[in-house]
């Protein structure tokens, strides 16, 4: 099994069990419940028939015993498409160990695909930066996890990231409602990025925003005389951190505000993993608070 | 200002070392790769004008306070110069005022006493390794030691041993001596104490050169002043300011009326004043007499007898009792006794018909103011003679000449007998050596003949060179001026009643005028209304020339009926040449006291008041003068005899020294405002007492301000750490 994928990461999230939060359709029948009422072998209600319905799906006895033509619904089990958006950019470098960004993002992404096709559903993996750097469709074969974590390891960031445009293009490519993980560091610009999410959750997506960010960049404990140099462009400052740190933390509080504020409002489930702290841990928190929330 | 440690003026060096962390943390940082930059150059662009100059800020005041400290460490003062490696040494010069109103009583203490005190307070709080020099001030500044400056505890003897004087009190010598003393010292730190009781007639007189100097020694140092007894205390005190003979000239086998005069100086009024007067000290004659009350300023004559019992200089005693102030409570006069004094009255236009308006007639009545049987046994003999009877020899055995309507020669005024040649050839001998001589003018007189003969360089008598004859009309007769008087002289009394308001009723018609600005040393005893001068006088040797430039007749004015005036003004006139040679031996203090003793081979001593006596060695002086013993060290009054070495005194060489009595004419002390604006500035005033130490001591810490560089040290240090707590630097 590939480093990627944790015992103990797994194990929690496979004993918590992945639900969906919204019905999603699928190519297969699984644990998910289709919004596709109808066609599948479990009753759910009657309905009252209006013109323009099949006349097929006319439940006749129920006809022959209340005189009333209605329609016999039905819930369809289904799988679904689970899309794996990893950032490759050079932000995603920062961090040593298991607090880097970029290996705490792989993790994060394989344990995903794990979860997502060990439940038989598929997934799809896209590592991204200004542009699309690897692809890998969906499939629920086990056999795909081994190739998305064989794809994660092979990553290098590079470049900068241009989220928002990309995902405007992810929207458009796909017309299969599916479960969206964007895993990303998200430093951005806010406006174009929201609005990528917005466009997949116009097409039904279900979007949730894993975002990766090293303690050091919410928290900026740093102190002596540093000279930061950009890991995205050609910039570099000389400064001593400790000054800056009231003004700094005012900036990036307001950006993460703006980013949950606009998350919250565009139905996309804004998730912070700080890689200071375990992922387990942190993917074990979201899953219990989807298990509250009632979602399957 | 200057630093009692300069070398740690070396530590603000120190002021490198935040410079150079502020530059090394600036070349010597961490590189760190940062994806989050767009957040960072936000806040860089929001805050780093504002850094850089909290930086700065930070910077500055940690410079400075390093550099405060290194001054606080340097101790820096006020008023030091250059610095002598002596660390906080001190060179203090302390001028003691040794006037005799120290020795007024303050409380239980006299002033002198309270400022010996403070002296030998300010020595022993000095520093290590400080000097002092001592020096005794009062119209004169003498140094009193130690000999070595460094040796504190013979200045504390020398301190001990300062006498009280009878000398005026001037500050402004002891200040010139302060100066050169501190010319003299190369301490670090200078300090000049001035221990007196800053009695107004020491400061005032002089006030521009004293702030000068004051002023000058306040930039080379610091200047104190130590105030000797409380300014609140006014004085009670009387003083004996002199002796005269209102009798006319004292002589032997007679009581002789002496006037005490005795003057109320103090605030208060004194009452039931006890006079006395003693002739030739313990044991002589002794009289005493009463002054009921004596108003403050009030100055009365108590007239007293003195038996004199033999010719010669004898001593008289005056003394009031005991008030606050003793120096001038006694005062010791030497008087010249005389079995007779004979007078040759020159006649030069006797009247022979009517012999009683003669000059010589006016004249003997003034000088014998008795019967004509009384005459022949009153001590003044006079002898009347015509001018060409008038022999040289005649001077030999006379005591006064007086030449009336005299011409100086027989050429002068023709048909009308002058002076032998002789006769005025001896004059001036007879004046040098004692003689007194009064001349009268008259018709006879020509200018040019008393010129050529008085006025010569050859034989200088007149005062001044006569001049035209002045006539007034009849009616409008010129008149002399009492207020014009010359004061001091034997004639002052002139000024003040009943002299003044008879003199003032004389006519005179004719008087010669003189031309003031001739060469000679005369003056102007009094002048006539129209300012021209009436009676001048001139000193010659021991002996002494009055002319009155009116007649002594009636011929030219009629001053000869004016007892009152020309009565007085003769006997004034004698006593005042007979005593003239008592005249050197009464002496103030502080003045020379010069004698030629009749063994000029001799060494000899000098007896002080007191029962000091010092060696002064034999007689000496320039070729052509009479050898003489002289000295100056009179500090004291009281009397003082020249003795043979090692022998007991004889009966000459001595000298009466009264006490300066400008010192008790004005016993008003200067407030501490007055010292400050005649000074030009604010002294370190400090009042002698308990707590002047202590006062010396804060005064010295004010000096160093090194309490303040910390304080000033302290607030920085607040203010980074204010600073820097709300730039959130650390430490």
């Amino acid at each position: 099994m590939s480093q990627l994928l944790q015992p103990d990461v797994l194990a929690r999230a496979e004993s918590l069990g992945l639900m969906a939060r919204r019905v999603v359709e699928g190519l297969r029948v699984g644990d998910h419940k289709s919004p596709y009422r109808g066609f599948s072998v479990e009753f759910v209600q009657h309905r009252e028939y209006v013109p323009g319905d099949d006349p097929k799906h006319i439940d006749w006895k129920s006809y022959g015993r209340s005189d009333r033509y209605t329609i016999k619904q039905y819930e369809q089990e289904t799988n679904f498409a689970a899309h794996l958006l990893v950032d490759g950019s050079n932000s995603m470098r920062y961090g040593d160990g298991a607090t880097n960004k970029m290996a705490y993002a792989k993790l994060l992404a394989a344990s995903l695909a794990y979860i997502v096709i060990k439940q038989r559903d598929s997934a799809s993996l896209r590592i991204f930066d200004s542009a699309w750097r690897a692809e890998l469709p969906a499939s629920s074969q086990m056999s795909h996890v081994q190739t998305i974590c064989h794809k994660l390891e092979a990553a290098t960031p590079a470049e900068k990231t241009g989220t928002g445009a990309l995902l405007e293009q992810l929207a458009d490519r796909v017309s299969r409602r599916g479960l969206v993980f964007l895993i990303s560091d998200c430093f951005d610009d806010v406006g174009p990025l929201l609005k990528g999410l917005r466009h997949l959750r116009f097409r039904g997506h279900e979007v949730v925003v894993f975002h990766v960010v090293h303690p050091d960049e919410t928290e900026f404990p740093l102190d002596g005389s540093v000279r930061f140099v950009d890991l995205e462009g050609a910039d570099e400052f000389m400064t001593r951190p400790h000054l800056l740190r009231p003004s700094y933390l005012r900036a990036v509080n307001a950006y993460l505000a703006e980013l949950r504020r606009g998350c919250e409002t565009s139905g996309v489930d804004y998730v912070p993993m700080p890689t200071g702290r375990p992922l387990a841990a942190a993917l074990g928190e979201y899953f219990v608070r989807r298990l509250q929330q009632g979602k399957a | 200002m200057s630093f009692l440690s300069p070398l740690l003026l070396f530590g603000a060096l120190a002021v490198a070392v935040p410079l150079a962390l502020h530059f090394f943390y600036k070349v010597r940082y961490r590189k760190l790769p940062w994806a989050a930059m767009r957040f960072l150059k936000l806040s860089i662009e929001q805050t780093s004008r504002r850094l850089r100059f909290q930086e700065y800020l930070l910077l500055a005041l940690r410079c400075l306070a390093l550099v405060l400290l290194a001054l606080a460490l340097a101790r820096p003062t006020w008023n030091a110069i250059s610095g002598s490696g002596r660390g906080e040494s001190i060179d203090a010069v302390l001028l003691i005022d040794t006037s005799y109103s120290m020795g007024a009583s303050d409380g239980e203490l006299t002033r002198l006493d309270r400022a010996k005190a403070a002296a030998l307070s300010v020595i022993d709080n000095l520093p290590n390794n400080s000097t002092v020099q001592v020096y005794a001030c009062a119209d004169r500044a003498s140094f009193l030691g130690p000999r070595t400056p460094s040796n504190l505890d013979q200045a504390r003897q020398v301190v001990n041993g300062i006498a009280l004087t009878s000398l005026a009190g001037d500050v402004l010598p002891g200040l010139v001596e302060a100066e050169a003393a501190l010319d003299r010292s190369a301490g670090t730190t200078k300090e000049v104490y001035l221990f007196g009781d800053l009695q107004k007639s020491g400061w005032e007189p002089q006030a521009a050169a004293i702030r000068a100097r004051a002023a000058e020694l306040k930039r080379r140092g610091t200047f104190v002043v130590v105030r000797c007894g409380s300014p609140a205390r006014s004085l009670t005190n009387v003083a004996v300011t002199d002796l005269t003979y209102p009798g006319g000239i004292p002589h032997t086998n007679s009581r002789v009326p002496v006037s005490v005069v005795v003057k109320n100086t103090g605030a208060a009024v004194a009452t039931n004043l006890t006079v006395t007067l003693e002739v030739e000290g313990q044991g002589g004659d002794k009289e005493t007499g009463t002054i009921e009350e004596l108003a403050p300023g009030q100055s009365v004559p108590v007239t007293l007898t003195a038996k004199l019992d033999r010719a010669g200089l004898q001593l008289l005693t005056a003394t009031v009792q005991a008030d606050d102030l003793p120096g001038d409570n006694r005062l010791d006069r030497l008087i010249a006794v005389r079995d007779a004094v004979r007078v040759l009255v020159v006649d030069g236009a006797p009247n022979i018909g009517d012999p009683k308006q003669s000059a010589s007639h006016f004249v003997t009545n003034a000088l014998l103011p008795v019967s004509a049987d009384q005459q022949s046994e009153y001590h003044v003999r006079v002898t009347v003679v015509a001018p060409e009877e008038a022999g040289a020899g005649l001077l030999g055995v006379n005591d006064v000449c007086i030449l009336c309507n005299v011409p100086a020669s027989n050429s002068d005024r023709p048909g009308v007998p002058g002076l032998s040649a002789d006769f005025v050839a001896r004059l001036p001998q007879f004046v040098r050596e004692g003689g007194g001589l009064i001349v009268g003018a008259g018709d006879n007189v020509s200018a040019p003949g008393y010129n050529q003969a008085f006025a010569a360089a050859a034989n200088p008598l007149l005062p001044f060179a006569l001049t035209e004859v002045v006539a007034a009309p009849p009616d409008k007769p010129l008149k002399p001026a009492p207020d014009s008087t010359a004061s001091p002289s034997f004639l002052s009394r002139f000024k003040d009643e009943p002299f003044s308001t008879v003199t003032a009723a004389v006519d005179v018609e004719k008087c010669f005028g003189v031309n003031e600005s001739s060469p000679g040393g005369g003056r102007v005893l009094m002048r006539l209304a129209n300012q021209q001068p009436w009676l001048t006088q001139r000193t010659l040797g021991d002996g002494e020339v009055l002319f009155v430039g009116t007649s002594l007749d009636a011929s030219w004015t009629n001053w000869p009926g004016k007892a009152g005036s020309y009565l007085s003004l003769l006997q004034l006139t004698m006593t005042h040449l007979v005593g003239k040679t008592a005249a050197d031996f009464n002496r103030t203090a502080g003045d020379k006291l010069s004698w030629s003793p009749p063994d000029a081979t001799r060494s000899y001593d000098l007896l002080k008041p007191g029962g000091g006596r010092v060696k002064v060695g034999v007689p000496s002086g320039v070729a052509g003068d009479k050898l003489a013993l002289t000295t100056t060290d009179t500090p004291t009054a009281g009397l003082y005899r020249y003795a043979f070495e090692g022998e007991e005194p004889a009966g000459q060489g001595l000298f009466a020294v009264s006490p300066d009595l400008r010192e008790s004419e004005n016993l008003e002390v200067l407030s501490d405002a007055e010292a400050t604006e005649l000074l030009g500035f604010r002294p370190v005033l400090i009042l002698a007492g308990p707590d002047s130490a202590a006062e010396l001591t804060t005064e010295r810490g004010k000096r160093e301000w090194t309490v303040w560089v910390l304080l000033g040290l302290f607030a920085v240090a607040v203010g980074e750490s204010l600073w820097a707590w709300f730039c959130g630097k650390a430490w």
